[in-house]
C-alpha cells in the first residue's frame, strides 16, 4: 500500500490545490486505503495518512479500533503459591488505539482533549469487579495499556506527526498482525488553545477476506456442520496416515 | 512461512505448528497419551487464545489417536470391550466435569486447588510407576530379587475390588473385573479431564496398569481407543457452543501428528514394555515437576489479559 504512496501524494496535492482555490478549509486529509483485508497471508500492515492544515493550531490524531470487553486477572501469592487473584472486567475499551501529536503533554490537559479521550492519559475505562479490585482500578488500567502496547495494539507515547512544510503533514499508521475485525476510526483534530477549530474522521474497515473469511463465516453460521467436519477431517486424516504408512513404509 | 488463522485471528508459523504436531503425535503413538499437556501450553505461548488452544488440541488428538489406534489394532493390541466401558464412563464423567467446572468457576480460586490436586496425584503415580519400572528392569537384567511386601494396602484394596458384583471376562486382556470398576474409574478420570482440559491418558494409563491390571501390551491401544471418543465429543461441543475450534490450525496439526503417531507406534514396538512404562513414568514426573515449580516461581506476567467475545 505504501508503495503507491508517491502516486497518492501527487493526487492528494492536486486535490488540495484545487480545494484551496475554492475555499480555505482548516484541515483536509486522506488515507492510502479505507480497507484492511485479512487473508491467509496477512501479517500486519501499514496505512499512510496525509493531510494539510489551513489554520493555525495543533494537530492531534487518534485512531481507535472496535470496542471490546476485557478480562484482567492478577496473579497473587498465598503461602508462597501463585494463583489467580483479583479479577476485573474492562467494559467497552478500545481494542486498538494510537495517538499522534507534536504539541507535548500540556495540550492534553485541556478539557476538550479529556472529553475526546485524546492521548493515553485521557483514556476512560469502565471497570467492574469486586470492591478490592475497584480500589486498585488504576493498577489494572495501567497494566491493560502496557500489555496492549507490548502487543503493538496501543501506541500512545512519542508518536509525532511528520510535517513536510508548515501545513503539509503525513503519518504512517501501523496495524499489527493481531488486530480485531471491525470499523476503525481515524480522527484528525485541529485545536487552537482550548478550542476545537475543526475535525475530520475517516473510517477504515478491517475484514477477513477470501478463504479465511469463508471459514470464519462457516464456523459461526453452521457451527453444527463445522464441528462435525472438524471431527471427520481428523478421523479421515488419521486413517489415511495409517493406510499410507502400512502401504508404503511397512511395519 | 506464515498463515493467518481465521478463528484465532492471528498468523502463525506453519513449520513450528507442524513440528509441534509431529512431536505430540509421536508421544501419542508411543505412550497412548493425547499430548494435550504439551500442545496446549505451547499454542498459548505463541499467542493463540487459551480457549482456542484447548479446543483445537482436542481436534488434533482425534487424528493422532486414530492413527496410533489403527497401527495397534493391526497388531491385536486393543481391548475393545474394555474400551467401550471406559468410553461410557468417560462421557458421563466429562459431562459432569463440565458442569462442576462452571460451578467452581463462579466461586473463583478454583484453578489453584486443581493444580495442587493434580501435582499431588500425578506426582505420586509417577513415582510409584518409576520405582516399579526400575525394580522390574533391574530384576530382569541383574537377577536382583526385590522383596515383596505381603498383603500391602494396594493388594488388599485390589482383593476387595475383585469381590464386586457383575464380573465380566475381558478375553483380550485376559482379566475378569466387575463392570463397575472401569466405569467408575473412567467417570473419575472424565471429571478430571474436563476440569484440567488435559491429562486423560496420563491418568488412564496408570489406572489401567495398576487398578484394572491389564497387560502392558494392550494398554496403549485401549487408551487411544478411549481418547478418540472423548476428544471427538469435546471438539464437537466446543465448535457448536463456543466456536473455539480453529480448523486451519487443527488441520496443520492433524496432518503432522498423524504421521508422528505412526512413527511413535513403530518406535514403541522396539522398546520392551517395562522400559516403556518407566519412560512414561519419567515423562509424567517431569510434567508434574514443572507444574510444581510453576506454583512457586513468580510468573513472567503478573497480569493476565484476555479479550472477551461479547
Amino acid at each position: 500500500m505504501i508503495k503507491n504512496s508517491t502516486l497518492f501524494i501527487l493526487l492528494f496535492l492536486t486535490l488540495f490545490a484545487a480545494n484551496q482555490k475554492s475555499e480555505a478549509r482548516p484541515i483536509i486529509s486522506g488515507i492510502s486505503t479505507n480497507e484492511i483485508n485479512i487473508d491467509t497471508k496477512f501479517n500486519g500492515t501499514e496505512i499512510l495518512l496525509f493531510g494539510a492544515k489551513g489554520d493555525a493550531g495543533d494537530i492531534l490524531i487518534a485512531v481507535r479500533g472496535p470496542k471490546k470487553n476485557f478480562l484482567i486477572t492478577k496473579k497473587e501469592k498465598f503461602l508462597g503459591i501463585w494463583h489467580n487473584g483479583n479479577r476485573v472486567k474492562l467494559k467497552n475499551s478500545y481494542s486498538y488505539y494510537s495517538f499522534f501529536s507534536n504539541s507535548g503533554d500540556k495540550i492534553l490537559e485541556n478539557d476538550i482533549a479529556k472529553d475526546l479521550e485524546l492521548g493515553g492519559k485521557n483514556l476512560k475505562f469502565y471497570v467492574s469487579g469486586n470492591e478490592e479490585s475497584r480500589k486498585n482500578k488504576n493498577e489494572f488500567e495501567m497494566e491493560f495499556v502496557s500489555n496492549l502496547e507490548q502487543q503493538k495494539l496501543y501506541s500512545i507515547n512519542g508518536n509525532v506527526i511528520d510535517f513536510l512544510d508548515e501545513s503539509l503533514f503525513k503519518v504512517i499508521l501501523k496495524f499489527p498482525k493481531n488486530i480485531a475485525r471491525g470499523i476503525y476510526n481515524v480522527e484528525i483534530y485541529l485545536l487552537d488553545d482550548n478550542n476545537l477549530v475543526s475535525f475530520q474522521t475517516i473510517p477504515i474497515y478491517v475484514n477477513q477476506v477470501g478463504f479465511s473469511a469463508q471459514i470464519l463465516d462457516f464456523a459461526y453460521q453452521e457451527p453444527f456442520l463445522y464441528g462435525l467436519l472438524s471431527v471427520i477431517i481428523a478421523l479421515v486424516v488419521g486413517w489415511l496416515a495409517n493406510y499410507l504408512f502400512a502401504r508404503f513404509v511397512g511395519k | 512461512m506464515q498463515i493467518y488463522l481465521p478463528i484465532a485471528e492471528i498468523p502463525v508459523n506453519i513449520i513450528l505448528i507442524l513440528l509441534l504436531g509431529l512431536l505430540t503425535g509421536f508421544l501419542a503413538g508411543m505412550f497412548g497419551i493425547g499430548g494435550g499437556f504439551l500442545a496446549t501450553p505451547f499454542l498459548m505461548f505463541i499467542g493463540i487464545p487459551p480457549a482456542i488452544a484447548v479446543s483445537t488440541s482436542a481436534n488434533q488428538i482425534i487424528a493422532s489417536s486414530v492413527s496410533g489406534l489403527l497401527a495397534n489394532l493391526k497388531r491385536g493390541n486393543v481391548d475393545i470391550r474394555m474400551g467401550i466401558f471406559l468410553v461410557i464412563g468417560g462421557f458421563i464423567g466429562s459431562t459432569l466435569g463440565v458442569s462442576i467446572f462452571r460451578f467452581l468457576q463462579k466461586t473463583g480460586h478454583i484453578d489453584i486447588v486443581i493444580n495442587i490436586v493434580y501435582v499431588v496425584f500425578l506426582g505420586s503415580i509417577s513415582i510409584i510407576m518409576l520405582i516399579d519400572g526400575i525394580k522390574t528392569i533391574t530384576a530382569k537384567k541383574y537377577n536382583i530379587i526385590w522383596e515383596k511386601k505381603q498383603n500391602s494396602k494396594m493388594e488388599k484394596f485390589l482383593e476387595h475390588l475383585d469381590k464386586w458384583p457383575w464380573q465380566i471376562y475381558f478375553p483380550k486382556s485376559e482379566i475378569s473385573v466387575s463392570v463397575f470398576i472401569p466405569i467408575i474409574l473412567s467417570i473419575g478420570i472424565g471429571i478430571l479431564v474436563a476440569l484440567m482440559g488435559i491429562g486423560g491418558g496420563f491418568i488412564m494409563i496408570p489406572a489401567m496398569i495398576y487398578i484394572l491390571r491389564m497387560p502392558s501390551t494392550v494398554v496403549v491401544g485401549t487408551s487411544l481407543f478411549q481418547i478418540i471418543f472423548i476428544a471427538s465429543n469435546s471438539t464437537f461441543l466446543q465448535a457448536v457452543t463456543n466456536n473455539n475450534v480453529d480448523i486451519v490450525l487443527g488441520f496443520l496439526m492433524i496432518i503432522s501428528s498423524s504421521i508422528g503417531a505412526q512413527l511413535g507406534t513403530r518406535s514403541g514396538t522396539k522398546v520392551d514394555a517395562d522400559s516403556m512404562r518407566s519412560f512414561l513414568a519419567l515423562l509424567i514426573f517431569l510434567v508434574c515437576a514443572k507444574m510444581f515449580l510453576s506454583l512457586f516461581t513468580s510468573p513472567s506476567e503478573l497480569f493476565l489479559i484476555e479479550a472477551l467475545k461479547q
